[in-house]
């Protein structure tokens, strides 16, 4: 029996689609770094109080570091987290490490492609072309190594990556769950391929006819579910809408790296209000005024 | 002219780019992102510069922002690869250069951008290293940079973890681990600039505030030194064209983001 998603209408509640997301599934983070992220869903099963994740990815940033400043991650192997050289580390992921409450299987941008790959060509595994003698390998008992049949080389392999499903994140979408992103697409055309299900949110559902003029990224047969969440991103962009909001990231940040009471402060204002009262708290003009001039654009960034 | 350290540090990253290069950067890497923009601006405009987390082709960005996944990246690119795109490319060795840095390198350029303390349980878990441990493994050459030499924490003689793949690990070197990449060329720091002999760095030239004392006591591996070529063991000063160039595409200034204060009063004339 196929395992696409067949249907003509998947619209859902915030609250609906997050409760297909169960305790302890495998994850994929769709966007990456402070780009297109899923952050109403994430936000969504924090308030569901989710257990037990394993996340996979690519370059990510608060999206992780939220998850895993609540207890929801048991396993991170995105293959980094942090905010580049703006803001530093992720304050809840490095504290989590260290501390041994969040199990780090770092992985490699190349091998999650390639597992993910591996998953949609449904063959057991694939070689990956470095790996091989670094510590990563090390961290990852599943990985394997197998000697080329046509060449002789020696090569890391690496087993199907599946996720139960990718959290998706598009500026447009229909109520069959085709949807639009702009570049880069990252990883998420592969992870909606490899995963079990996609559950995605848009900033605006269309009818199919706009979706299908500025062109279907993602087929809605993927996708079991789609919510409108407008500013479903934020604090990460999603170009053309919305450029990256500094001084909320930097806040999270502050947040994060004191704990305790401006942590509590931070989740209670952002996450346990729920996403209506969380819109009303964006700093729209801010994150919209990128479009206005080269000047207003670097603004953002100050 | 005058300028300040910043400045001439993304100058000497700049001048590791021969011109009719593919060459790269990853994110996390506001220095050699300038630098890449510097280098198309002055002496390799036949260089291809794959702008790092957008995969953006020969971009013209009137700033670099802060944030490497950003449309402000994009501009005037005819052409953005796909994530995929780019990678394959990379393993397949159509990319020459990357730019590649790292909380701890070693002597033969293997870098630690996992976790100082090792893992599992990692003193300071630093981000991670993106697809570093693969495409290390192919890329034409490596230009590796640290901005904290200095601290004595950066270049250490054995490494806390090993994420990327400079001329030799404990298993072996690269004809042994069967990689076809060419490893680390170049190792620039904010006290001198190293090249790579028989595998290991080995240091040629200096900035002129530096000494050679403080380059042994902030090495922690084998330091090895060849002073001399045409600079006489001082980095030559940057030009009025690269300064140009520098200050026309990272008004923002956030190649600063990578140094001390410190270092950053550093100034030059």
């Amino acid at each position: 029996m196929t395992r696409f998603h067949l249907g003509a209408d998947k619209r859902a509640t915030l609250d609906e689609a997050a409760a297909l997301v169960t305790d302890g599934a495998t994850v994929a983070l769709g966007g990456g770094l402070c780009s297109r992220l899923p952050m109403a869903l994430v936000r969504a099963l924090i308030r569901a109080g989710r257990r037990d994740l394993h996340l996979v990815g690519s370059a990510h940033s608060i999206d992780v570091d939220l998850l895993v400043a609540v207890g929801a991650v048991k396993v991170c192997e995105e293959s980094y987290v942090g905010f580049e050289q703006d803001l530093g580390l992720a304050p809840a992921f490095r504290r989590a490490a260290r501390a041994g409450t969040l199990e780090v299987r770092e992985s490699c941008c190349v091998t999650v492609l390639t597992q993910l790959r591996a998953a949609e060509m449904g063959v057991p595994f694939l070689p990956v072309r470095g790996v091989k003698g670094t510590d990563v390998e090390r961290l990852h008992p599943e990985y394997g190594r197998v000697r080329c049949p046509f060449t002789g080389d020696e090569l890391v392999v690496v087993p199907p990556l599946v996720p139960d499903v990718a959290l998706i994140h598009a500026p447009l979408g229909d109520a069959a769950g085709n949807l639009h992103l702009d570049q880069p697409y990252v990883l998420d055309e592969r992870f909606a391929h490899a995963s079990r299900a996609v559950v995605a949110t848009v900033d605006e559902l269309v009818p199919t006819s706009a979706v299908a003029a500025a062109g279907v990224t993602i087929p809605g047969h993927l996708v079991a579910a789609v919510v409108e969440a407008p500013y479903g991103a934020h604090p990460s962009s999603c170009y053309p809408g919305y450029a990256y909001d500094r001084p909320h990231l930097a806040g999270w940040v502050a947040a994060a790296s004191a704990g305790g009471d401006e942590l509590a402060a931070y989740l209670d204002r952002y996450v346990g209000r729920g996403e209506d009262a969380y819109r009303a708290a964006v700093d729209v003009d801010r994150i919209t005024s990128w479009s206005d001039s080269d000047e207003a654009w670097m603004e953002v960034f100050t | 002219m005058s300028w300040t350290f910043d400045e001439w540090f993304v100058v000497a990253l700049a001048r590791t780019v021969r011109d009719r290069e593919v060459v790269f950067h990853g994110f996390a890497s506001p220095c050699a992102q300038v630098a890449m923009h510097v280098a198309k601006r002055t002496h390799a405009p036949g260089s291809m510069l794959v702008e790092g987390a957008t995969y953006a082709l020969d971009p013209t960005p009137v700033f670099v922002p802060p944030t490497s996944n950003d449309l402000a990246l994009h501009r005037d690119a005819v052409y953005r690869m796909r994530f995929e795109e780019f990678f394959d490319a990379a393993c397949r060795g159509d990319v020459d250069r990357m730019f590649l840095s790292g909380g701890q390198i070693d002597g033969h350029g293997n870098t630690n951008v996992t976790a100082i303390g090792g893992m599992p349980q990692p003193k300071v878990k630093l981000g991670g290293g993106g697809g570093g441990c693969n495409i290390s493994a192919t890329i034409g050459t490596l230009t590796v940079w640290t901005t904290r030499h200095r601290s004595g924490r950066t270049l250490v003689p054995r490494l806390d973890f090993l994420t990327d793949i400079g001329h030799r690990t404990p298993e072996g070197d690269r004809a042994a681990l069967g990689y076809p990449g060419g490893g680390p060329e170049w190792l620039v720091t904010e006290l001198g600039v190293f090249d790579f002999d028989g595998g290991h760095a080995r240091l040629r030239a200096l900035f002129p505030d530096v000494t050679l004392a403080e380059v042994e006591a902030a090495t922690g591996f084998d330091l090895r030194v060849e002073m001399g070529g045409p600079a006489e063991g001082v980095v030559a000063p940057p030009t009025d064209a690269e300064l140009a160039a520098l200050r026309a595409v990272d008004p923002l200034g956030v190649r600063r983001a990578e140094f001390d204060d410190a270092e950053l009063k550093r100034e030059f004339s």
